[in-house]
């Protein structure tokens, strides 16, 4: 059976799009640098416009106001210029609103857009431009530890990494939160506490990367200020040990944490990546394998989650699972010399 | 006997969902039609292969293992037409659900009149309303123009004004949506469905049709309060195919193979819901509910006339964090029979919601999501009934008398015991009088569906051919008494003479033990004005039923069904319906 690989990487090739869902003005260049907040790409993403009834403003019918206009499609104006008129005894004349462009004009009316600021598209990551998509944004390289979350507030940031621990095993309490950790990205094994994250706003923390997280804090996760990171699931379980080792390998680096919002459609994983300087050129990493034995797994669904193991054996035919299902079944073996049952489906590869 | 016309061809289903991409293979078995063999294999729609050929392919790889007979060549992809040494397969035909659901801008004049029935529209496919305009929403011209440049949708539904009514107001929202359009890129553009005064159909030609992608259908309600819904939901659907084609990487090749015999999953459900309808007893309506793993389906059809509702974010695997955002941890609770802290289940459905293809291990999982799936068809029942009571001229929130009801969806073909797929059923449906429940065991209904459009001889024989499984009778008694109350004597005539009687409490559950396909005569007697569908409050009469997996099952637990706010009552109550079941199972 194939399964999805979850990227969790101490040194891979990354390779990521940044692009907008509209044309815009690119600014970078092939090969270039950039850091994670550098600006990639600016454009209008939500412009606005006003429709001027030149017609009614004048008091005149359409074909007449068409005829008293005085601007083209695609004339710059600024607040208080002429568009249409002067027409009557008092010379009456529409004026441009604010500062703005005319898009299109006729029947009696015209659709201006007004100025209003460019959405600016940030790098979100260290690395080199590799290629540009025109209009849209560029595709941006480097190599350096990659880890896959499940679940992102939808928030992104760059900042110095600062575990509370050395080891994510235990539950963040506000206690941990001091002071010292003010601006750092923060890591920690799992969190159940909401005073955890209003406490974590006052330091102010820069972000915030949990094993796991319980779903009772997904309203409030989603309200604050900072990117929240989920890398495991929903539960009280200390952090994966492949990702808690990144991590605590990585304290003290700069590293990218995109909390964006999980979407298997659109490929948009939340994610953290830490640029390395290798001498070695890693490959990009493989989007899915067979499961086969000696594969290293991490388990997504039941008592084992997330723990990582190793597939022993993979059982022929299908099993009975303790709930009844009938399904394909591997034995993995975990932690210090435990083994259980897992279904195939509950599993995914890891390449660390 | 040869029944297929001489023409007989063996066709493959496929149906791309959410989470599992499945196919399944029909060919003439003595001069019939017969459902042979399914595969199955992950969805690879989304992330990371972005090409949705490759399920299929392994689907096809695995329903090739299983037939042993040849249906994949690396050089040409599937082979199509089947060749003289049984390689290979006739026609193949696709139906769809997965994707995120299209984005809708629901157009109308009055919210309680026109922007309904564009709202009822847009439930029938995977989509989401992101944005309504009507007259109350007192927006300017502008402030529309601002609104549909910056949400961008994938399609805006224009309805309002009946035939030959209003037009000037309808006009000045259609202009704000052709200035809107045309400020868009071209391949931002949204596909338009004008289903409004039809009168005004060449206006919208004149003013949109060159800017978007128009379609038109006639008028959704041509006189004031008649909807007529399903020429629009043709259209709905033949958009969804468009955008589906234009979001989905790979579907052009897949489509390549079915030579355009493509649908949504739940127009194809809708299709052979529809068809059932005309072969069943004409005179009550034919219900089928889809619980997948993003939505739920509920699609029903009285004499023909089809009702569709689409619940995208509302099923059993990515779509259940969206059944307790649309409810609450309590009303997904109330259907445990254990003990679980609030925590557990709300984890649960989250993790759930993030691996949507991970299989409960342990009983406590499998029993949420068992609560998670009655919730979800709660839920589209609650927001489905309406409509159907309209459909039979009659008001009241109860489920109408339908007949048979069928259920299709992994979580109830997968549940290991019967019990659960019919308990799903019954507290999520909550039927009333006296009805079926079958169960599409092999989750051959969307294939059928589109297969109905090319060979509808198929479809008739694969349903003829016991592919729905009867899972029982159900007696559902509706009234008002107190818990304890003989409401209902029910007498049991077996074909060889042999008869008993029993007398049905308010508020108990009943399994009386009928053999499967054994015939049964039943005299129902209901008491204090009870109604168990023979024709009105306190009337009796005889029904004649056949038993199913479950024999026959006597609900009078009372419609709605009530909860106590204690959770712990409710979860007593459950082990019990839970005992009752596994008595019999």
């Amino acid at each position: 059976m194939i399964s999805k690989v979850k990227h969790i990487h101490a040194l891979t090739s990354i390779k990521r799009e940044r692009l907008l869902p509209v044309s815009g003005h690119v600014l970078v260049r092939r090969l270039q640098k950039v850091s994670p907040t550098d600006v990639i790409v600016v454009a209008p993403m939500a412009p606005q416009f006003i429709l001027l009834d030149i017609a009614a403003g004048l008091n005149v019918p359409p074909s007449r106001a068409d005829e008293l206009l005085q601007r083209e499609t695609g004339e710059e104006l600024v607040q208080g210029d002429v568009i249409a008129g002067p027409v009557g005894l008092f010379k009456r004349v529409i004026r441009a609103p604010q500062p703005g462009v005319v898009k299109i004009a006729g029947e009696g009316k015209l659709l201006f857009e007004i100025n209003s600021p460019d959405y600016e598209l940030q790098a979100g990551m260290e690395g080199t431009i590799t290629n540009i998509i025109p209009e849209r944004g560029a595709i941006i390289e480097t190599k350096g530890a990659l880890i896959q979350g499940v679940w992102g507030n939808g928030k992104i940031t760059y900042g110095v990494l600062q575990p509370v621990s050395n080891e994510m095993l235990q539950e963040l309490v506000p206690e941990q939160l001091n002071i010292g950790f003010r601006g750092a990205i923060i890591s920690a094994g799992y969190c159940s506490n909401p005073e955890v994250l209003t406490v974590a706003g006052n330091v102010p923390i820069k972000g915030l990367i949990l094993g796991s997280m319980s779903s009772a804090l997904v309203p409030l996760a989603k309200s604050v200020d900072y990117p929240v990171m989920v890398i495991d699931g929903f539960r009280e379980k200390p952090m994966n040990r492949a990702a808690e080792q990144i991590l605590i390998a990585n304290k003290d680096k700069n590293i990218a944490l995109n909390a964006q919002i999980y979407d298997s459609y659109t490929g948009n994983f939340p994610e953290i990546i830490i640029s390395l300087s290798a001498v070695s050129e890693p490959e990009l990493p493989i989007e899915t394998e067979t499961l086969k034995a000696g594969k290293t797994v991490i388990i997504i669904n039941g008592p084992e989650a997330p723990q990582i193991g190793k597939i022993d054996t993979i059982l022929s035919g299908k099993q009975i699972l303790p709930s009844g299902i009938k399904t394909r079944v591997a034995e993995v073996s975990y932690g210090s010399e435990k083994q259980a049952t897992i279904p195939l489906i509950n599993l995914e590869i890891i390449n660390e | 006997m040869d029944t297929t016309t001489g023409s007989a061809k063996s066709v493959i289903a496929v149906d791309i969902g959410s989470t599992i991409t499945r196919v399944q293979f029909y060919d003439v078995v003595s001069g019939r039609y017969r459902f042979l063999a399914a595969g199955s294999a992950p969805t690879t729609t989304g992330a990371p292969t972005f090409d949705v050929t490759e399920g299929i392919w392994r689907a096809l790889e695995e329903l090739q293992y299983v037939t042993g007979r040849k249906l994949l060549s690396e050089k040409d992809g599937v082979i199509i037409p089947s060749t003289s040494d049984n390689q290979g397969v006739d026609i193949m035909v696709a139906t769809m659900s997965a994707g995120n659901p299209i984005s809708i801008v629901a157009v109308g004049l009055l919210d309680n009149v026109s922007l309904q029935n564009a709202q009822h529209l847009a439930q029938t496919t995977y989509g989401k309303i992101i944005a309504e305009i009507s007259l109350n929403d007192r927006r300017t011209s502008s402030e529309r123009i601002n609104l549909l440049t910056s949400i961008r949708p994938d399609l805006i539904i224009i309805t309002g004004g009946t035939n030959n009514g209003a037009s000037h107001s309808l006009i000045s929202i259609m202009e704000s949506i052709g200035l809107s359009s045309y400020l868009l890129e071209e391949n931002q553009r949204p596909h338009i469905l004008f289903t409004g005064n039809e009168k005004l159909q060449q206006e919208a030609k004149d003013g949109l049709g060159k800017i978007c992608k128009l379609r038109i259908a006639p008028n959704i309600q041509p006189i004031l309060g008649k909807e007529s819904i399903y020429p629009a939901q043709k259209e709905i659907n033949e958009i969804y195919i468009d955008v589906r084609k234009k979001q989905t990487g790979g579907l052009s090749e897949a489509l390549s193979w079915t030579e355009g015999q493509f649908t949504s999953t739940a127009a194809a459900f809708g299709r052979v819901i529809r068809f059932l309808s005309e072969k069943f007893e004409p005179e009550k309506g034919v219900l089928g509910v889809d619980i997948g793993s993003d939505a739920t389906v509920l699609a029903a059809s009285f004499n023909g006339d089809e009702t569709l509702r689409v619940f995208p974010n509302l099923g059993v695997g990515s779509g259940s964090s969206g059944v307790l955002e649309k409810s609450s941890l309590e009303k997904i609770k109330r259907w445990l029979p254990i003990e679980l802290s609030d925590q557990e289940i709300s984890d649960y459905i989250y993790n759930k919601s993030a691996y949507p293809s991970s299989l409960p291990v342990e009983v406590e999982h499998l029993e949420i999501e068992m609560a998670v799936a009655k919730q979800a068809l709660r839920i589209a029942a609650v927001h489905t009934i309406p409509g159907l009571r309209k459909q039979i001229d009659s008001g009241g929130t109860l489920m109408p008398a339908m007949e048979p009801i069928i259920g299709s969806g992994r979580i109830l073909t997968m549940a290991p015991k019967r019990y659960q797929s019919l308990s799903i059923l019954l507290d999520g449906l909550q039927p009333t009088g006296v009805t079926t429940f079958a169960l599409d065991q092999n989750g051959l209904l969307p294939g059928l569906g589109a297969i109905a459009e090319i060979n509808p001889l198929l479809t008739v024989q694969v349903v003829e051919s016991n592919t729905l499984l009867n899972i029982g009778t159900i007696i559902a008694p509706t009234g008002n008494a107190r818990a304890g109350t003989t409401i209902l004597r029910v007498q049991i005539s077996r074909e060889d003479g042999r008869s008993f009687t029993r007398e049905i409490k308010y508020g108990s559950l009943t399994v009386l033990p009928v053999e499967i396909g054994e015939k049964v005569s039943l005299h129902l007697r209901p008491l204090h004005r009870f109604d168990v569908g023979m024709g009105g409050p306190g009337k009796a009469g005889k029904v004649n039923a056949v038993g199913g997996a479950f024999g026959i099952i006597i609900d009078a637990r009372g419609r709605p069904l009530q909860f106590s706010f204690d959770q712990e009552k409710n979860r007593k109550r459950n082990e019990v319906w839970r005992k009752t079941y596994q008595k019999y199972e």
